[in-house]
Order: C-alpha cells, then structure tokens, then sequence
C-alpha cells in the first residue's frame, strides 16, 4: 500500500493467504487443462505415456515434502521457502514452452496463449507469496528466510535449455502440473497453521 | 469347448489377473484392488502385487494384504508418497507357473475419492419470503479438511416424491439452502463430496423430509 493513501486498505493475512491460494487454484487448474489438452492433441494413443513411471522434472532437485506428516513437520519458513523456489523455477521453462508452442499452429491458437498466461500467472503468485512471506516476517510468525526474499540461492536449478520435441513438452506439462498441485498444497498447510481460526 | 477350457486350467499358468482401481479416501493412504483370473480351478491360485516408485529400479511388494479386505493392497502413511508415480502390477502364481496383469501407473495426488460426507441435516426453516429447508453435513472424518491437506467441494440433490432429482453445487461450503419448496411435499435429500482434481463420493444416505403445508399459496407459485 502506497503514501498511505486514505482508500488504501490493508489486507490483512488471512485475505493474502486467500488471494494466493486463490492464484494457486488457478495455476493447478490451468495447468491441468494444458496437459489433458496436449494429450490430445499430440498423443492420441494414451497407453505408452499413461505408463511412463519416470519423469525428468526440472525442479526434482528442490527437495519437496511428500506427505502430509512431512509438509507439516516442515517450519514455517522452510516450507515458505520450498513454494518460492518451485515457483522462481518455472520462470524461465514457461517462456520457453510458449515459444516452442507457437511453431504448432493447431495448439497454438488457444493452448499458446494459455501457456503465456500460465507464465503471468507464475510470476503474480510469486509476487503475491513473496507479500505473503514479508507480512509473516513484519509480523514476526516467522523468521527471515534463509537464503531472504530475491535472492539468487532461490533461483536454482538452473533454467532449462529449450528443447524441441513432444515429448520433452509434455513431459514439461506433467512437472508444471505436478508442481502446480504441491504449491497449492503448502500453501493451504501454511495457511492453516498462520491463521488457524479460519475453518480450514 | 469344455473340454479345451478344463485342459487348459489343469495344465496352465493361470489366466492374467487385472488390476481393477487404486483409490485414495483421504490422501495420506490408498488401496489397489485387482480381480482375480478366471479359471482358478481348485489349483490354489496365490496373488501377489508389486510396484516400483518413480526414477527407482527397486521392485517392492504389497505392505499390506489384510487390512482392505480380499484381492487388495493397502498401503499405509509410511508406504504412500505424494507427488511420486507407483508402477503397479499383481502377479497371479499356481503350480504351473505365474501370469501379470497390466501395470497400472497413479500418483495418489489424482486417484482420491473420499469417504461420504457425514451428519447430513435439514433443518425446516422460515423468513421473511416463505419457508425453506437448511442443509447442511460435515465432512467425511477421514478426509484432514482442517490442516489443509485436503480440500472438498460439495454437491447435493433433493428429490420430490415422485420427481426427478435436482442437483445443487454448493462449493466448499457445508451448508446449503433449498427454496422453492412444494407446499406439503417430502423430499429426499443427499449430499456428496470430492477434491477438485479428484472423484465425487458415493451419495450419502438420504434424509427425508416434508415441507410443512403452511406456505403461503401465491408466494409459492410466485417463486416458481
């Protein structure tokens, strides 16, 4: 909120949570349609992807709780830390997929554009747990972060190269949809333990 | 025919089993359940299920044979990983040998169906614009919606004797409003509830109910 201007509301936490995890929803569902829709697209015969058991996400390097039990044992910063770095992550790999979409004219017309949307939508929801996590510090819920809010220790793995071909894309699909769902996840596990008299 | 068929179950591995769902009541554990091959005649047919979790080349087996009931593995919070791909795949075994069935690929984060929604109740109820009936339930106990783990959305239907079924998409809420009553009409009410990336519950058991005869006549078929 700017110069404290008089129309300026501040949002409280419990309406910050709400609004990321509201962004959040958004991603997974986004997401989830991009990767049915490139399977049929691209994939009319469902049996050999349906098999695949093993996937070479990008972000399989950020270590990532796997279970309730195990997101919850988390503290509240590191599991603040673990949403951000998932989502620094897919700042560079979404670009590339709406650029490698766009030399496909039948997906193009509508999945490109969404793929362009995903990558604004990213970059909002980390804008927005970026927020999320200040006003826990400025509130002292939490501590700082490790390694703090920007810094380049969250910009880690490495952005991946664009590669060509189907199945790297969907295998991009796949990991975006994956990591979709964890965000939305934490995030709701994170907000239930910071402001707790909601019903979660 | 018979015969070939008798044969063939005398002298033969047994037919391949099929791995029939692997389903997730609250997304910390989940059960797969398989049907077993058709011919087990009397040759003591033993099943076994296997699985290899995502980019691991260590083949597993089933953790728990009992506790879902027959031609089932559960697999408990300490066996269930989120976010990982179990390959599946349920061996059938007789004297002659071992057939498989076709492997099964899910990530429990997409296979939950939860449990029914619980103390469903409907409540007649009156304002200002005539009467109506408040539904509401909890969710089903298994499923943890209060940490967050879980999140559901909730659907109901309310059937007049006789009519067809309504539906109603009541979101994340656990409460719900029904107008436009039959005056003297009873109803069936039930309510069901999934994940969004998931699949709806069975229907909860319903609860009748009548609408009481005192609404008022043109407010009525004013508000259908």
């Amino acid at each position: 909120c700017d110069n404290g201007q008089a129309s300026c509301q501040v949002l409280s936490l419990a309406d910050l949570f709400d609004r990321v995890i509201q962004h959040s929803a958004r991603m997974h569902g986004m997401s989830s349609d991009l990767h049915s829709q490139f399977e049929q697209y691209f994939l009319p015969s469902k049996n050999q992807i349906i098999s695949k058991v093993n996937r070479n996400c990008h972000t399989s390097s950020i270590l990532t709780p796997n279970g309730k039990e195990n997101a919850q044992r988390l503290a509240g910063e590191e599991l603040t830390e673990v949403i951000l770095k998932l989502l620094w992550a897919w700042r560079d790999p979404l670009w590339h997929f709406h650029q490698s979409m766009a030399h496909h004219d039948d997906f193009n017309s509508f999945s490109s554009n969404k793929a362009l949307a995903m990558s604004d939508l990213v970059h909002e929801l980390r804008t927005g747990v970026e927020k999320v996590a200040e006003k826990m510090q400025n509130l002292g819920i939490i501590s700082n972060l490790v390694n703090g809010l920007r810094s380049p220790e969250l910009l880690l793995p490495s952005p991946v190269r664009p590669q060509w071909g189907l199945r790297n894309d969907y295998d991009l699909l796949f990991c975006l949809r994956r990591d979709s769902s964890k965000v939305q996840n934490y995030l709701k596990i994170l907000k239930c333990r910071m402001v707790p008299e909601n019903d979660c | 025919l018979f015969k070939m068929a008798a044969a063939k179950t005398d002298y033969s591995p047994p037919g391949r089993p099929t791995l029939t769902s692997c389903l997730s009541r609250d997304k910390e554990t989940f059960t797969c359940w398989w049907d077993p091959s058709d011919g087990d005649d009397g040759l003591q047919t033993t099943y076994a299920l296997y699985y290899l979790k995502e980019n691991s080349d260590v083949v597993h087996a089933c953790p728990d044979y009992h506790t879902a009931g027959e031609n089932s593995c559960y697999f408990d919070k300490n066996n269930t990983s989120i976010w990982v791909n179990y390959n599946i795949t349920v061996a059938a075994a007789n004297a002659h040998g071992s057939s498989f069935s076709e492997p099964v690929v899910v990530d429990v984060a997409y296979i939950v169906q939860p449990h029914t929604p619980e103390n469903l109740t409907v409540v007649v109820l009156e304002d200002k614009d005539g009467t109506f009936f408040r539904v509401s339930w909890e969710p089903p106990h298994k499923a943890d919606t209060r940490s967050g783990w879980i999140t559901l959305v909730y659907e109901l239907r309310a059937k007049l004797d006789g009519a067809e079924w309504e539906e109603h998409f009541a979101g994340q809420q656990k409460m719900f409003n029904l107008f436009s009553l039959r005056s003297g009409g009873t109803y069936l009410v039930q309510v069901r509830c999934k994940p969004i990336h998931g699949f709806w519950s069975e229907w909860s058991p319903p609860v009748n109910v009548t609408a009481p005869d005192a609404v008022p006549q043109e407010r009525s078929t004013w508000i259908i």
